[in-house]
């Protein structure tokens, strides 16, 4: 072919071009692109936290003008670079976009004094200042939340996620500290860092959460907030773990305080069986399947919910036994939750712009209402909530609650080992000391290692299935689910496009992975020793245990660093 | 006629072909480093390429992508495979050794412990670099799996569609390499489009005779371009080793003989110096040169 050698000619003039300056000109619009901010087009108003989560500061944008909050990425571990899980969060919150989800605006850049050697830069994510978290405005004593107010909030959390469920996320850390909320009354889910997306079914309507179509890590959830199934040890969980959070955060504003406030995971077991009652075939099946079942040996009870919570009225408490269903399957869904009659019986929810507006409050201030500091309690017992895993064969959940499942650390010692404390003096990551500051429960480690956090070609499938062209700063439309993959970086070439919508698209079962992700891997073109070596490290970290401790570790540090 | 990029499209080419060599290395699948060759080209949209050295933006990119993939790599394995593909050892860019010829010595190309240090240390500074350049953009679409999806959804009368299925997704990772950048001016989609019509065309298979492209959202035009883009690599990359002599002459191409051969064509005033700064302003200088020899052609 006589044209094979010189493809660079650019389509509409025919002049030869470079192809690189040829790719410049066809990039994807400079004004859309979202790139880094320096530290100083920020004015830094001051730490919001105070060590409890890292830091979050406030500041205002030098360009806009826009209170904005700047969350630090902690880099603990100088040897693996950029911590995954933040990646993780912010890649996927560029790709959401809803106004009931936390917006990622942009990502400013701190370079630290040139004197020193290894200086990488710090960054920061900027999400727009919101004046409450639900748990530090529910500790406020000055305010009182009106039922329509509740209603609006609750119905706000639905509908952001119901967008998430429906575009294949899972959360995995609902809780009120993680739900902001601004004087204008919009509530946001906030705080993906232990998101990640989600490859069965989505939740269909009168459906519940459906079935679980493989494993996940189950060291999520903060365990006030943790279902039932996850405390049994089910790892093909689905979208229903987050219904039962929104059930706790929903009781929790009805009552004013966390409800289900368990000290251990068993004790947390026992306060959700007090609540909605002991597993039978009818209320939970399959509840016999579940890994920690066997072990289990409650005292039968019906469940006290309705009494709990009568004060409310009814609709408010046949709602919560939806939300708050021991059988995971059939746990409401947000898009059912938001027919339940309970919105639409008097009182109505509030317009978000009736919500009276409060001083501001985030949960570490909960200090400016209670004189909490001097009575912290001391660590709990183990004191080690997702630290002291050190090598070998040591799950993740080594020192997670060293209290929680006594009879089975022997039973299963590799994975719950006694030792795996922390050396004294060690720093306890913030969601441990959680625990000691106003008596929180401590956060799950993230997901611990990355064959169960964001997995490869597959799942990257499903990713790819919800990402198309976005608006400019990106994100994932609502409604237009079958929309064909785009590559958010690159423009629409030369020519007007749809934007996303009425892409034809053949079934999702069609779908399957082809072999081209596999195929080269048994290529041995490169032989020889150096390759066996590789082989054989990588066959080694693969059969310790699921976990790589490493990873874990790792991940651990920056989270709750 | 030799093309005015030569040196950035040879630097673009070895650099994405070490990327491949590296991901076979470390059994990374290849939806794995296809994504790191993408990163590693909007990289290089904003980054002048002589900043650093090619195999370090290499290395630093397919870290970054395996490690948000359910494949990362140790920090300790890329610095062996890169070690490695970098040293004389290497068969990359190489004739092929004779059969009697030993092979050569591990200690030819195992990492002595600074070496690693320095690398570890380059590795990360560079993982930063591109974060922030990329403006954390590092979610990348593949054509692949749309292509197999597409070819489902395609009658082809006479051929089996396992046959062009592999040669489809041949053709989609061969336009990785290309400096055209194929990937950073089309969407998955007609990407997808265009491999499959070159693969079946190969293969002599009866395709449909409506214009099927459309029903994947490619029109005629981009199909043109993209099926003469995707078909010229291998062509070019034949010239290119002609063009590229005194670059590119054995092994995987490095910095400094590009700069060396800038300072022989006049387009570097330069003195060896390495201070980062100069060789960013090197490289716009080179930039600003190819624009105006363009302008001029
Ligand atoms: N955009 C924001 N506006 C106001 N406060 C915020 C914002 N983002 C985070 N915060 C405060 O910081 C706390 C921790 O932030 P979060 O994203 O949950 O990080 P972590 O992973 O440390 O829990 C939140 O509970 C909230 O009080
Ligand atoms: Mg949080």
């Amino acid at each position: 072919m006589a044209s094979s050698v010189t493809p660079f000619v650019d389509p509409e003039t025919g002049a030869p071009t470079s192809p690189r300056s040829f790719a410049i000109v066809h990039q994807r619009p400079r004004g859309s692109f979202m790139g880094c901010s320096k530290i100083h087009d920020y004015d830094i108003l001051g730490k919001l936290g105070e060590g409890t989560f890292g830091e979050v500061h406030r500041a205002r944008s030098r360009k806009t003008g826009a209170l904005v909050a700047l969350k630090k990425i902690i880099m603990h571990s100088e040897k693996d670079g950029f911590p995954i899980t933040a990646l993780r969060e912010i890649k996927l919150l560029k790709l959401l976009s809803h106004p009931n989800v936390l917006r990622l605006e942009d990502m400013a850049v701190e370079h630290p004094p040139k004197v020193e050697k290894r200086n990488r830069p710090i960054m920061y994510m900027v999400t727009p200042y919101m004046d409450h978290d639900l748990s530090g405005l529910l500790d406020n004593p000055s305010v009182q939340f009106t039922v329509p107010q509740i209603k609006c909030y609750l119905q706000q959390l639905l509908e952001g996620l119901r967008y998430l469920h429906d575009n294949h996320i899972l959360h995995r850390d609902m809780k009120a500290a993680n739900l902001l909320i601004n004087n204008k009354g919009i509530l946001q889910i906030a705080d993906f860092g232990l998101a990640r997306l989600y490859d069965g079914q989505t939740p269909m309507p009168g459906h519940g959460g459906g079935i679980g179509k493989r494993d996940y890590t189950g060291l999520v959830v903060t365990r006030w907030y943790r279902p039932p199934e996850l405390l049994m040890y089910l790892k093909k969980y689905t979208t229903a773990i987050d219904m039962w959070g929104v059930g706790c955060v929903f009781g929790e504003m009805l009552v004013g305080k966390p409800i289900l406030t368990g000290e251990s995971d068993l004790h947390q077991l026992e306060l959700i069986f007090d609540l909605c009652g002991t597993p039978t075939d009818d209320n939970m099946p399959g509840h016999k399947e579940l890994p920690l079942y066997k072990d289990l040996h409650p005292r039968p009870r019906p469940g006290n919910l309705p009494q709990r919570f009568r004060e409310f009225g009814s609709g408010a408490v046949s709602l919560l036994r939806e939300l708050l269903k021991l059988d995971w399957k059939s746990r409401i869904n947000a898009h059912d939750a938001l027919q339940h009659p309970y919105f639409r019986n008097a009182p109505l929810p509030a317009a978000p712009g009736e919500i009276p507006t409060f001083e501001e409050s985030h949960e570490f201030d909960r200090r400016k209402f209670h004189d909490r500091k001097a009575a912290l309690p001391p660590a709990p017992k183990g004191g080690t909530v997702g630290r002291g895993v050190v090598n070998g064969n040591t799950g993740p959940n080594s020192g997670f609650e060293p209290d929680g499942y006594g009879g089975r650390n022997g039973a299963n010692g590799s994975r719950y080992p006694r030792n795996g404390l922390p050396p004294p003096g060690e720093r306890r990551p913030a969601w441990q000391r959680d625990h000691g500051h106003r008596d929180l429960p401590p956060r799950p480690p993230p997901p611990q290692n990355y064959s169960n956090g964001w997995d490869g070609a597959e799942y990257s499938d499903s990713y790819r299935d919800r990402d198309r062209d976005r608006p400019p700063r990106g994100g994932i439309r609502g409604g237009h689910r079958d929309a064909a993959p785009i590559d958010t970086y690159i423009p629409s070439y030369d020519r007007e496009r749809d934007g996303g919508g009425g892409r034809r698209e053949p079934p999702r079962d069609d779908r399957r992975r082809h072999d081209w992700d596999d195929s080269r891997r048994h290529d041995r073109r490169w032989g020889g020793e150096h390759d066996d070596r590789m082989r054989s490290s990588r066959t080694r970290s693969r059969s310790r245990s699921p976990i790589r401790d490493r990873d874990s570790h790792r991940d651990r540090d920056y989270r709750r660093g | 006629m030799r093309s005015h990029t030569y040196l950035q499209d040879i630097i673009f080419y070895t650099t994405q072909c070490l990327t491949q060599s590296a991901g076979l290395l470390l059994q990374l699948p290849q939806s794995v480093t296809a994504q790191a060759n993408v990163l590693l080209a909007r990289f290089w949209l904003i980054e002048p390429m002589l900043s650093y050295e090619f195999s370090d933006t290499s290395a630093a990119t397919l870290y970054l992508t395996a490690k948000l993939s359910s494949h990362p790599v140790s920090v300790r394995d890329i610095c062996n495979a890169y070690t490695y593909l970098w040293s004389d050892s290497s068969p990359l860019f190489r004739r092929q050794p004779s059969p009697q010829q030993q092979p050569p010595e591990p200690t030819a190309y195992t990492p002595t412990d600074s070496q690693k240090t320095s690398f570890h240390n380059r590795l990360l500074s560079l993982e930063a670099r591109i974060l922030y350049t990329l403006g954390f953009d590092t979610h990348v679409a593949l054509p692949h799996p749309l292509a197999i999806t597409y070819l489902q959804a395609l009658e082809f009368f006479n051929h089996s569609k396992s046959e062009i299925g592999s040669l489809t997704i041949k053709y989609l990772n061969t336009a990785l390499l290309s400096p055209q950048m194929l990937y950073l001016t089309h969407q998955p989609n007609a990407l997808a489009v265009a491999a499959v019509y070159n693969a079946a065309r190969d293969l002599g298979a009866k395709m449909p005779d409506t214009s099927w492209w459309e029903v994947f959202d490619c029109d005629r035009e981009e199909l043109g371009f993209l099926v003469v883009g995707m078909r010229s690599l291998e062509g070019w990359v034949g010239k290119m080793r002609e063009d590229g002599k005194g670059v590119w002459e054995e092994g995987m191409v490095r910095r400094k003989d590009v700069e060396g051969e800038m300072t022989r064509r006049g387009l570097l005033r330069g003195n060896g110096d390495k201070a980062v700064d100069e060789e960013e302003e090197m490289a716009r200088l080179m930039d600003e040169r190819m624009a105006t020899m363009e302008a001029q052609s």
